[in-house]
């Protein structure tokens, strides 16, 4: 009944108009970037975090939480409708997303996965907003030797077991946590690589670094490697499913919400193994006709099962980040960015001492996802025509907002400089195909973890064993150690299979 | 421009990636061993992640020169786009925003990212080879730049209050 009376309460913040008006441009944004190639979400809420230092904490996280999930809705728009491998989120949607857009069905897989990302969307709020009260209060009892074991877990797999390969995913993260070690120390003041640049003595803004990585490397990559490469574009029918399209994307949602919560509750990170595995879980359940039109036509079970696992994923990773204050993504990342701008540090203690925030965060989600549904069906002709958008000037584009994310931060010259360079950095990463959120994951998290891991160490008055002597940091320490051997045990059993 | 005979072989490359990452872990070793062990309590001091992350990324790069040298990265994916990079069109981009950087506090937000987008704009077209000559193509990027730097400008200094250079003090140049 409390909950309930709170999420009353929320729904009466986030209802002012002020806040519905930055909810709705918020899901509008997002739409936007996510349909636009080049650009995500993680960075258009980077390139925005500016903002923080005027605009109060609930409007602001209200306003980037709709581009959080406002992107997800876009993005498929993009992998349905142009034949260009996308983002990892929505590569599984373009599988058979593609087929059915050259078949002439662009217009069903475009209602499946809007109504099945609002669908999913929706469930998994409520997930949210039943759950994350319930994590936070079991959450208090955790002491650092706990959190520091959460935070390695986070660590490992957003590296080293996501991704291509090991040694790429942890070099990329240990990068991240050099870069987080400049500035003060947190515990004992102690200035750590500022080579004596007042400047760095806060540390490097996540802006710079995320902006960096993504955009301005983005863009430099546009330049030297895809100018040649021709994009074509299906030819949009009208947005419209039939009754039989309705009977099978009905259970196709469900299973895909199913499948895709709780991935986004565990600090695991990442969407791309449960929309894999609601894909492979359609194609196994299809028969006949409908199995046949995967790869051919195009089946439409295929892209609404996929995309309701997206959305739930990425509503549900708000628990972890809200309740445990733990990333895994590098938008939640960025989000948690967000909060530490506002002096907020989301954990447990979160919904007491900032309950209006969070209840009213969470009621947006609701409204967001209303919004959304109205801004991609009826609307979705719109966003189509940025697609539209030739290549040069979009780029060139976002070099310009790029630049007022890195410069509106600290107002610093130097900053641009810096930006480059991190660009270029960028670029190299992905030419080499090192992932990109453990740079982001790590420098935001890893302050925090060395806190942890500092205090943990003190409770145990010096001794390491602190660890293995407590019942449920023991625990996680098995998880990590799972985590990292039993894929590749798989991996290799596999091998020896088809040997 | 032309491409070199024998560009440099992926081998080459990698190494040198992972050479760099060998690079920075020495550095950060030796950043790290100039922060002092004040470790109190704890047990471990500030200098304890510097050296765990110093000697990670050693760790890192040298798998990573030996994947380099015994066959190239494992598990590479294909990137997007042509393999051949245009260079041209990088160094257009790169003097945008290195022009930015240097000229925006005198010149001004708008101006200067207008400059920046025009730049950037003729690296992409000339990457995409579809530049036409004459001055056209150039006024055309630079009222596009203008048109986006002008109100973004706007809606940063006059509704969100946030700082940025301009040319004069009137928050609207």
């Amino acid at each position: 009944m409390e909950i309930w009376n709170q999420l009353l309460q929320g729904f009466m913040t986030a209802g002012t108009p002020v806040n519905l008006l930055w909810a709705f441009v918020g899901c509008a944004l997002g739409t936007a970037v996510g349909v636009l190639p080049g650009i995500g979400p993680a960075t258009a809420v980077a390139m925005l975090l500016p903002i923080t230092a005027k605009v109060d904490a609930t409007a602001s996280m209200i306003f980037f939480a709709g581009i959080y999930y406002g992107a997800m809705y876009g993005g498929s728009t993009t992998s349905i409708l142009l034949n260009t491998p996308g983002e990892t989120a929505s590569m599984v949607t373009a599988m058979e997303g593609n087929k059915m857009a050259k078949d002439g069905r662009a217009g069903a897989a475009l209602a499946t996965s809007a109504i099945g990302s609002f669908v999913a969307g929706t469930i998994a709020t409520v997930l949210v907003t039943l759950f994350a009260p319930v994590v936070a209060d079991f959450a208090v009892k955790l002491g650092p030797p706990e959190y520091f074991m959460l935070m390695l877990l986070a660590f490992t797999t957003v590296s080293a077991v996501l991704g291509q390969s090991a040694v790429r995913g942890l070099t990329a993260l240990f990068v991240g946590l050099a870069a987080g070690l400049v500035g003060m120390d947190q515990i004992t003041g102690q200035a750590r690589y500022t080579g004596g640049v007042p400047e760095l003595l806060d540390g490097i803004e996540i802006v710079l670094v995320a902006v960096g990585l993504f955009a301005v490397a983005e863009a430099l990559h546009a330049v030297l490697f895809e100018g040649r490469v021709k994009e074509s574009e299906n030819r949009m029918s009208r947005v419209s499913m039939t009754r039989e399209d309705w009977r099978r994307s009905i259970p196709a949602w469900l299973r895909g919400t199913a499948i895709g919560a709780p991935f986004g509750c565990i600090p695991a990170g990442g969407t791309e193994i449960p929309t894999f595995l609601s894909y492979a879980a359609e194609k196994k359940l299809a028969k006949g006709a409908n199995l046949a039109e995967f790869g051919t036509r195009g089946a439409i079970e295929g892209v609404a099962g996929p995309e309701a696992a997206n959305n739930a994923t990425v509503t549900a990773a708000l628990i972890p980040l809200l309740t445990l204050g733990i990333p895994v993504s590098n938008t939640t990342a960025i989000l948690l960015g967000a909060f530490q701008n506002y002096g907020i540090q989301p954990g447990p203690q979160l919904f007491t001492s900032a309950a209006n925030l969070v209840w009213a965060l969470i009621a947006s989600l609701y409204i967001g996802n209303v919004m959304l549904l109205v801004l991609n069906l009826p609307l979705v002709g719109l966003w189509v025509k940025l697609l539209k958008v030739p290549k040069p000037q979009l780029y060139a584009g976002i070099l310009i907002f790029a630049t007022v994310g890195a410069y509106g931060m600290r107002q610093s010259a130097f900053d641009l400089f810096l930006l480059y360079g991190i660009g270029v950095l960028g670029l190299i990463m992905r030419r080499f195909n090192f992932p990109t959120a453990p740079v982001v994951v790590g420098m935001i998290l890893g302050p925090l973890a060395e806190a942890q891991l500092r205090n943990a160490i003190s409770i145990g008055e010096g001794s390491a064993m602190v660890f293995v002597q407590r019942p449920m940091s023991l625990a996680l320490i098995v998880v990590v150690l799972a985590v990292l051997v039993v894929p590749r045990v798989l991996k290799r059993r596999d091998v020896v299979d088809l040997s | 421009m032309k491409q070199p005979a024998h560009p440099l072989s992926a081998t080459v490359l990698q190494t040198l990636v992972g050479a760099g990452v060998i690079v920075l872990a020495l550095g950060l070793a030796a950043g790290a061993a100039f922060i002092p062990s004040s470790a109190g309590y704890a047990g471990v001091g500030p200098n304890f992640l510097p050296w765990l992350v110093a000697v990670a990324l050693l760790l890192c790069g040298g798998f990573m020169v030996r994947e380099a040298r015994t066959g190239g990265f494992r598990d590479m994916e294909e990137s997007a786009g042509d393999g051949r990079p245009y260079w041209p069109g990088f160094v257009w981009m790169s003097a945008g925003l290195l022009a930015n950087a240097a000229l925006i506090t005198t010149i001004g937000f708008i101006l200067s990212c207008a400059l920046c987008f025009v730049l950037a704009a003729r690296g992409l077209r000339n990457a995409e080879g579809q530049s036409a000559p004459g001055l056209k193509p150039w006024l055309n990027d630079a009222v596009t730049g203008l048109l986006i730097a002008a109100p973004v400008y706007w809606m940063f200094t006059q509704f969100l209050a946030i700082n940025l250079p301009g040319l004069t003090q009137s928050g609207w140049l």
